[in-house]
């Protein structure tokens, strides 16, 4: 029994930092339909960031976000303008994928260039400080990770709910032509919303570096749960990716402390394809368009 | 010892490796074995290399490039291999089993090189040796110990370390057995990484101890992709083994490490047979909770074996840095060129068939220790045990060797 909530523990505070990756990843998917295959890239150069701030002028990983995040939001607008905005046609979905998946590439390329391929991790005094909590460990990192993701995920809900911006994204999303017609910019709601999704990575890239060993490869790992993860959320819901990333969070611990790490991922899928049977759209995929 | 396998992307190399090993396979198997290219017996001593200098393998393949270069200046300046200049052609391999292929193949029939050195890592080591073969080169190679190079039996390949990378453990089962009985560990704990590399060092120790009568109260394998190892670690300490052994290679060993300590699970012993011999990367990664970690090696910076502190300051010298620093695929890729100084010294000669007709008998001292060899190429040794010490990697075990008694029971972590 203290295996099982010592296991459930974990899973939820590991969840939670995958929730806010897989939160920007699946609004760049709600409001352009992009499956961004670079999103895991986009972490992993979060985290190599957040190193450098780090090593080189001392700045404490969880502060350096505030630096890391507006940095990162202006390459994802970036990136949608120049590489993701002149795509037209019926094959921007195709096209988009291996676009983003260039990205990816190309960052990796680059990090690998910039810092080798050796594995490295952000260190700081108290990375592996733990709290005996009824006899129950907690991590002070995925604690706070946990209350940060908690943070930047209200504060998406804020954008995308209170702010003009936000209700252009919500129109674009449920019907890109009538928000047209209605004078939202598209173009500019797709740029802003890449930006987004690129400055959860980024948030997320920091904690990541605290918590694990990473090198410019790390994120073939991570493209890979994480669209499992938005996949079993329903594709475009933010909502979704969220319980989706504490469902794996909790199913992994569980099954890697209680039974096998082998069987760990591979619970996940069991649950995936059960889910997906029942509700082909995902968990909180939206029967008709429009629920991000 | 050295990493062989690297990175989320090494399953998508392996399967590229499987492909191409089979389509070598079957050119081998088409063609009859190839003549040996008439190369020069005089003029200066031309070696081909391939090294990953780029893709997932580049920074070992780096570190291997400095070891080579640095024996040749160091020979060439004491007037070269029997008073031939030794002239390396490096190529680069981008971590490619096809591209190795390629390289050798190039060098040998093209470039008409006089000797070939290995590649890095046994997934390179396996279709390069295979090429050597054909043309009947020796295959002297500091970086591919994996069980699938020696399986080849090949009779022209010489790994340069002390035993072939599964038995990279068995001096810390050594050490455990030696203790008196009312001082060992009563219970282990094993997580085995799910490669070739890592879960056979663990489990090669794990039937020691189990025949000896050291009760297995956990043990997990655990897939390449696992990048959080503490719900692993929350098993392991629920069962409180005396000893855990960690099968592992870098990033896993660092995370199993990471785990135990936010887990406040302090084991008696601890072993990892991989990541925690890297003098640089260990600390860098646990910060000060070294202390008391045992694993095993065949060169650190701090080896007493003769002729290290010269390998030392004449690398400080080529390349700077600091002597903890260095990697120890450089002192063993120096090693290999140890080896053809000494075969040089004793037969007169520096020709292939000569030099896998010497190294087949005798042992030969290098940097990693005393080599030996079976038919096959798998060398006859064994590894040091090496453990955490004030901040240092020091030998614990063989006693004969040992800078210090093991530290037992491991201290407590600094948190």
């Amino acid at each position: 029994m203290h295996s099982l909530i010592q296991a459930i523990i974990l899973g939820i505070l590991t969840g939670g930092v995958y929730a806010l990756m897989a939160s920007g990843q699946t609004l760049i998917f709600g409001i352009m339909k992009v499956v961004n295959l670079a999103q895991g890239a986009l972490v992993v150069l979060g985290a190599y960031l957040t190193y450098t701030l780090f090593t080189q002028l001392g700045i404490d990983p969880f502060l350096s976000i505030l630096i890391t995040t507006p940095l990162l939001f202006l390459v994802g607008v970036g990136v949608q303008y120049v590489l993701l905005r002149p795509l037209h046609g019926d094959d921007v979905a195709q096209l988009s994928l291996l676009v983003t998946f260039a990205i990816a590439l190309g960052v990796e390329g680059v990090l690998s260039f910039a810092y080798g391929s050796t594995l490295t991790n952000v260190q700081p005094a108290y990375a592996n400080f733990s709290w005996t909590i009824l006899g129950y460990q907690v991590s002070l990192v995925r604690f706070v990770a946990f209350l940060l993701s908690l943070v930047m995920l209200g504060l998406l809900y804020l954008i995308l709910q209170r702010t003009k911006f936000g209700r252009s994204v919500r129109a674009t999303v449920q019907n890109p032509m009538s928000a047209q017609l209605l004078g939202v910019n598209a173009n500019r709601v797709s740029a802003l919303g890449f930006g987004l999704g690129a400055a959860t990575a980024a948030a997320a890239g920091s904690v990541f570096g605290m918590l694990n060993s990473f090198n410019p490869g790390s994120h073939y790992d991570l493209i890979s749960r994480l669209l499992t993860i938005v996949v079993l959320g329903g594709l475009g819901s933010i909502g979704g990716s969220v319980v989706a990333a504490l469902v794996m969070g909790v199913a992994s611990s569980v099954v890697s402390a209680l039974a096998s790490p082998i069987w760990s991922d591979f619970t996940f899928f069991i649950v995936l394809l059960l889910v997906l049977l029942i509700r082909p759209r995902g968990l909180f995929g939206a029967r008709t368009r429009g629920a991000l | 010892m050295q990493l062989h396998i690297h990175g989320p992307r090494s399953r998508r190399v392996r399967l590229l490796a499987s492909v191409s090993a089979l389509a070598l396979g079957a050119l081998t198997l088409a063609g009859c074995s190839a003549a040996s290219p008439t190369a020069s017996s005089s003029g200066p001593l031309k070696i081909g290399i391939s090294l990953s200098l780029t893709g997932d393998f580049s920074d070992s393949g780096k570190a291997a490039q400095r070891g080579y270069d640095l024996w040749a200046s160091v020979t060439n300046k004491a007037g070269g291999v029997l008073g031939r200049q030794v002239k390396l052609s490096i190529v680069d391999d981008a971590s490619s089993p096809d591209q190795v292929v390629t390289n050798y193949t190039n060098l040998i029939t093209q470039d008409k090189v006089d000797l070939v050195f290995g590649p890095y890592s046994s997934l390179l080591t396996v279709p390069a040796s295979r090429v050597a073969s054909r043309y009947h080169y020796a295959f002297i190679e500091p970086a591919g110990g994996g069980p699938s190079v020696f399986a080849q039996k090949l009779t022209n390949l010489f790994f340069v370390q002390p035993a072939p990378t599964t038995k990279g453990g068995d001096v810390f089962a050594n050490y455990i057995l030696s203790l008196p009985a009312n001082k060992r560990p009563k219970t282990a704990g094993y997580a085995k990484l799910d490669d070739p590399f890592s879960a056979p060092i663990a489990a090669s120790i794990q039937k020691r101890f189990e025949a000896a009568g050291i009760k297995t109260v956990y043990d997990q394998t655990y897939p390449a992709e696992t990048a959080d190892m503490t719900p692993i670690m929350s098993g392991m300490s629920a069962a409180n083994p005396d000893v855990v052994v960690g099968g592992s290679q870098e990033a896993d060993a660092f995370a199993q490490i990471k785990g135990m300590i936010q887990l406040k699970f302090n084991p008696k012993w601890l072993f990892e047979s991989n990541g925690a011999n890297s003098p640089g990367d260990f600390p860098a990664a646990v910060g000060a909770n070294t202390e008391g970690v045992f694993s095993s090696a065949d060169w650190y910076a701090d080896s007493t074996i003769a002729g290290s502190s010269k390998f030392i300051s004449d690398y400080v010298a080529k390349y700077g840095g600091d002597a903890q620093k260095i990697d120890p695929t450089s002192a063993e890729a120096y090693s290999a060129g140890m080896l053809l100084d000494q075969v040089a010294k004793k037969t007169g000669k520096i020709d292939n068939a000569t030099i896998i007709k010497t190294l087949h008998s005798g042992t030969w001292p290098t940097l990693v220790g005393n080599l030996s060899w079976d038919q096959y190429g798998a060398p006859k040794g064994a590894y040091l045990l090496i453990q955490w010490i004030n901040g240092k990697l020091t030998t614990v075990y063989p006693s004969a060797t040992a800078q210090h008694a093991p530290v037992a029971p491991k201290p407590h972590w600094a948190g």
